[in-house]
């Protein structure tokens, strides 16, 4: 499966997240302890609260109680009884010995006698220091609870005093008490913070009532506030102990894993980022093992691997050398051609500059190679290429781009120039002694120039393709053997053919329709017989289509099989319809791929059932036949056997090896026009020329001469011993048979 | 182990004895003093005579001393009446403090004695004993000192001491100060030194003053001049000795009362020497009455 980008994050990412979901799930862990904790401080506060409530009750009850148990004291006291009897001196025993005597508590605000009546036995002492808590006379006995002028809170009780000895009642004892204090004093409390009493605005109530009107707080628990204190230190400790864990984790897994990943993934970066340079390991020591054999591992495999890259680029550039290098030659390549011109063209882009593109071909190499074998041909393309790149200037290498093809760049040079150093190697090159290597013929070079000035508007793409024009065009001439491209030669090449007359000729190749084939007599010199050379036309919008474009667009488009079947349909179809004039014959020319095709033989079956009444020639061209003569010589025999006559046509035009003729299964050779040219050159090619043909005649075969134009030239084949002509005088190619079988 | 074992036949002896002898509380009214008297009455054998025992200074008759006495007499068949003197106080419980108001006098304490003399004699008495515990010892020479009743056959006193005298700690500022008062019919108490009252007896001049009579002279006089025969006991470790030096022991004897000392007996009879009093008590009051 594969990683989402998104997973891969740095190393401290990941640490970050390790540490916040560690801290979030340590922090949901203490809040929760946390609360907890305070749920139960609170719950047990609470319990306190209402231990400490009743607490307060039950000692508002107890000092009740006591209070009442002091007042029952009181009243059996013999002083009190004593004041009943006689009060003269109740002043002295009302401020003195009664505050003295044990039975006046602390906590005591003031102790009146009353009589029966309920009023002050005695009124109030002039030195009276008393909280003036209770009244001079009181309705009920019952106990009140009340707040003095100044504040202080009090509870005021009576007793009623009955004689000794008659038990008639005496009077009343009243007393007020300050109840904070009594509270304090007569209690012991646990829950209850006495401290925190506090008596609200409480104006007589009863004691019944009292609770309601006392704020209190319990005491802090201490088993409670302790435990709180060990949760909230435990909390804190744990807190602090975390973050010290975390604290000293961060530094460790700095130290242990961070700082050595950052360092060694600079170390990689850097050797990422110059990977042919020599990198010295980070200096810093890892705490961990593995980073440090990890280190040494990268370092040792980056040093051996620097080596092996050294070694590799020193591979490399030897196999760069060796793969743009022909190993023939040691001249540069195709593959160094290529690039060179890729650099050339990019940079012609930005810097246009003059450019002359320069193709060396020797003529009839194939011939010459198998004439004398791979080996000399081989040294005399490496004696080639030498001559060729000591006679250019030192800016200047030679790329072997074929066989026998070289090619050059030349860059800011004028036309002049350019010419010069073509004529220089041109002249090197035919000066070189081939004799040294064993081959007798001269051997022609031929030199195609095309260039262009520094405009940027003319098309660099053009060049290889123009020099390849004219440097065909320099093989096609005897004397001028360096050509420079000009537009003239475009037409000759027919290599600009208009997209209207490709597509017309693509189409019509592949479905018959309008092609229109004509017919050029080939008539024997003695008038005895005469056959026609079906020649492929097709109409075009404007016209028949030059067969010069025709060939241009099904070389390129390699539809040679196409238009030679097309061409045999047509034919056959003449045939078929009776349409070829009697006791005359059709020859068809086929391709060099036509030759090569698995069915050729039964491509031309159906031309059996005429063989009888109609010559059937097919004719294929001399370098095709001579680069396969094996094969060509085994259906070709096979097409004679059948009755088909084969014509070797162009004989002249090529390499034209007399050595091949015995071995050619052909029974026709047919002169190329430019052989019927040459009998008006030099005498001694005008013999071999006779020669030649009076040795094909001679060795049984049909000699066609083409291009007979005018009388003379009819003269010179017949001369020469042709036993067939062929040309404009006899019938330039028409689309019927009107001439001259017809005449004859 | 001799006193241990007298102190567990004490004790068996008081349970036993409290299931025969019953003690009742009776009160008198004393319409002198417009007060109710009260005290502790039990009657014993019509042949034998009443013992009329009178507490200490600001006691009662539940101090254990008296009670002390009360009770060997009642064992040995003697009818017992312990009063509390009211000291102004009707039906007195308690002791009375230093710093309590006091308004009584000794003039007052005596005609208590006098009205419960009389409610014996009203109770078919005919003869009665009187005993005297410390203070109450000079009240009741006191009494004998100004009355004369022939019903009255026998004077006990126990830890007998004056009352007045610079022996004691009495300042004569104070009685002058106090007679200064009562001649101006300034009737505010004020607190006087009186035997162990030191600075805080709070009483007024009257009550202060009444008291001061009983002085050294005039107890031997009395004493000496007494009608009816008169036994002394004192204990032999009494702190009073002092304060009036022992030759108190001697002054007694020359007054002819039979003048008996407990040796080791403080001024309580506290302890075991309870029952050498009680012993000394039965002796000289069975002697006198065989």
């Amino acid at each position: 499966m594969k990683t989402p980008e998104k997973i891969v994050q740095p190393v401290q990412f990941y640490f970050a997240l390790f540490l916040g979901i560690g801290f979030l799930l340590l922090a949901i862990m203490i809040w929760s302890f946390y609360t907890e904790g305070n749920k139960l401080q609170k719950t047990v506060e609470e319990q306190t609260y209402q231990e400490a409530k009743k607490e307060l009750i039950s000692a508002i009850n107890h000092t009740l109680e006591v209070t009442r148990d002091q007042l029952k004291s009181l009243s059996e006291w013999d002083e009190v009884h004593q004041q009943f009897h006689d009060p003269s001196y109740y002043f002295f025993w009302h401020d003195n010995r009664l505050i003295e005597s044990s039975y006046y508590q602390p906590y005591y605000l003031q102790l009146e006698l009353y009589t029966t009546q309920r009023k002050l036995l005695m009124p109030a002492s002039p030195e009276n220091h008393h909280e003036d808590s209770l009244p001079e006379s009181f309705a009920v006995s019952s106990a009140v609870v009340g707040k003095t002028p100044n504040g202080k809170s009090f509870l005021n009780l009576s007793q009623p005093i009955y004689d000794r000895a008659n038990r008639i009642l005496m009077g009343y004892i009243g007393l007020s008490l300050d109840l904070h204090k009594a509270l304090l004093a007569q209690n012991q409390f646990y829950y209850l913070n006495k401290h925190a009493i506090q008596f609200n605005n409480v104006h007589t109530v009863s004691i019944e009532e009292l609770v309601d009107f006392i704020d209190f707080s319990p005491v802090s628990n201490p088993v409670n506030n302790y435990l709180w204190e060990l949760t909230q230190k435990f909390i804190f400790e744990l807190i602090a102990i975390l973050l010290t864990v975390s604290l000293l984790l961060m530094l460790f897994f700095n130290k242990l894993i961070r700082s050595p990943l950052t360092s060694l993934s600079h170390y990689l970066q850097r050797l990422k980022s110059n990977p042919h340079q020599s990198h010295t390991p980070p200096e810093e020591t890892y705490w961990v093992r593995e980073f440090e054999e990890f280190k040494s591992t990268i370092h040792d495999f980056h040093r051996n691997l620097h080596s092996a890259q050294i070694e590799l680029d020193q591979q490399n550039l030897l196999v760069w050398e060796q793969a743009r290098r022909d190993a023939l030659t040691n001249t540069f390549n195709r593959r160094a051609f290529d690039e060179m011109w890729n650099d050339i063209f990019i940079n012609f882009q930005t810097q246009p500059k003059p450019t002359a593109f320069m193709l060396f071909d020797c003529d009839f190499f194939k011939a010459l190679n198998d004439t004398y074998g791979h080996e000399v041909g081989d040294e005399m393309i490496k004696a080639s290429a030498k001559v060729i790149q000591q006679s250019l200037p030192m800016e200047c290498p030679v790329y072997r781009i074929g066989g026998d093809e070289f090619a050059l760049i030349i860059q800011n040079r004028t036309q002049s120039e350019i010419l010069e150093i073509a004529q220089t190697c041109l002249d090197a090159l035919n000066q070189y002694p081939y004799q040294s290597l064993g081959i007798k013929e001269k051997i022609s070079f031929s030199i195609g120039i095309s260039s262009i000035a520094s405009s940027a508007n003319d098309y660099l793409t053009s060049l290889p393709r123009q020099a390849d024009i004219a440097m065909y065009k320099a093989k096609q001439s005897h004397h001028s053997k360096i050509q420079i491209y000009h537009r003239s030669l475009e037409k000759e090449s027919s290599a600009l053919v208009s997209n209207q007359i490709i597509s017309r000729v693509v189409d019509s190749i592949h479905t018959g329709e309008h092609i229109q084939m004509h017919f050029q007599p080939i008539v024997a010199v003695d008038q005895s017989n005469c056959y026609y050379e079906a020649l492929i036309r097709i109409q075009g919008q404007e016209g028949l289509i030059n067969p010069v474009e025709i060939f241009s667009v099904v070389e390129r488009r390699r539809l040679e099989v196409e238009l030679d079947q097309q061409v045999i349909r047509a034919t056959l179809t003449l045939l078929q319809q009776n349409k070829i004039p009697k006791d005359s014959g059709l020859s068809v020319n086929i391709s060099g791929k036509t030759l090569l095709h698995p069915d050729l033989i039964e491509l031309f079956t159906p031309f059996r059932p005429w063989i009888e009444h109609y010559k059937i020639v097919i004719e294929v061209t001399e370098n095709f036949l001579i680069d396969h003569i094996e094969y060509a010589q085994k259906v070709l025999n096979e097409l004679r056997q059948q009755g088909f006559l084969i014509a070797l046509d162009d004989f002249g035009s090529g390499y034209s090896s007399i050595r091949y003729l015995a071995h050619m299964p052909v029974d026709i050779i047919k002169f190329d026009m430019s052989m019927i040219q040459a009998l008006n050159s030099d005498s001694k090619t005008r013999q071999i020329i006779l020669t030649t043909a009076d040795m094909i005649r001679k060795s049984g075969f049909d000699l066609v001469m083409e291009g007979i134009e005018d009388e003379a030239m009819l003269e010179q084949a017949k001369a020469a011993g042709a036993t067939h002509i062929q040309g404009y005088l006899l019938g330039k190619p028409v689309p019927h048979f009107d001439q001259p079988c017809e005449c004859q | 182990m001799q006193k241990i074992f007298k102190t567990l036949c004490l004790s068996i002896s008081l349970m036993f004895t409290h299931s025969i002898a019953f003690a009742e509380v009776v009160t008198q009214h004393i319409p002198e003093l417009k007060l109710t008297a009260e005290a502790e009455y039990s009657k014993g054998m019509p042949n034998k005579p009443a013992v009329l025992m009178l507490h200490g200074f600001l006691t009662t008759n539940q101090f254990h001393t008296v009670r002390s006495m009360a009770q060997a007499y009642n064992e040995a068949g003697y009818t017992t009446l312990a009063p509390t003197l009211t000291l102004n106080i009707s039906q007195r419980k308690q002791s009375v403090k230093c710093n309590a108001i006091h308004t009584h006098t000794l003039e007052n304490d005596v005609l208590e004695v006098k009205h419960w003399i009389q409610w014996l004699k009203d109770q078919g008495v005919q003869e009665i004993v009187l005993l005297g515990h410390s203070s109450g010892s000079p009240e009741l020479m006191h009494f004998l000192a100004h009355n004369e009743e022939p019903t009255i056959k026998l004077a006990i006193f126990t830890s007998l001491f004056f009352l007045s005298g610079p022996e004691l700690g009495t300042l004569q500022s104070e009685i002058d100060h106090a007679r200064n008062a009562l001649k101006n019919n300034n009737m505010q108490p004020h607190k006087y030194s009186f035997l162990f009252c030191k600075n805080n007896y709070f009483a007024t001049p009257e009550s202060f003053l009444s008291y001061q009579k009983l002085d050294r002279a005039y107890l031997l006089d009395n004493l000496k001049n007494l009608k009816v025969p008169s036994y002394t006991i004192m204990g032999g470790e009494d702190k009073r000795y002092q304060s009036v030096g022992h030759k108190w022991l001697d002054e007694l004897e020359q007054t002819g009362t039979h003048l008996i000392v407990v040796e080791g007996a403080n001024h309580f009879f506290s302890s075991e020497y309870e029952f050498d009093l009680q012993d000394q008590l039965i002796k000289i009051t069975d002697a006198q009455f065989e």
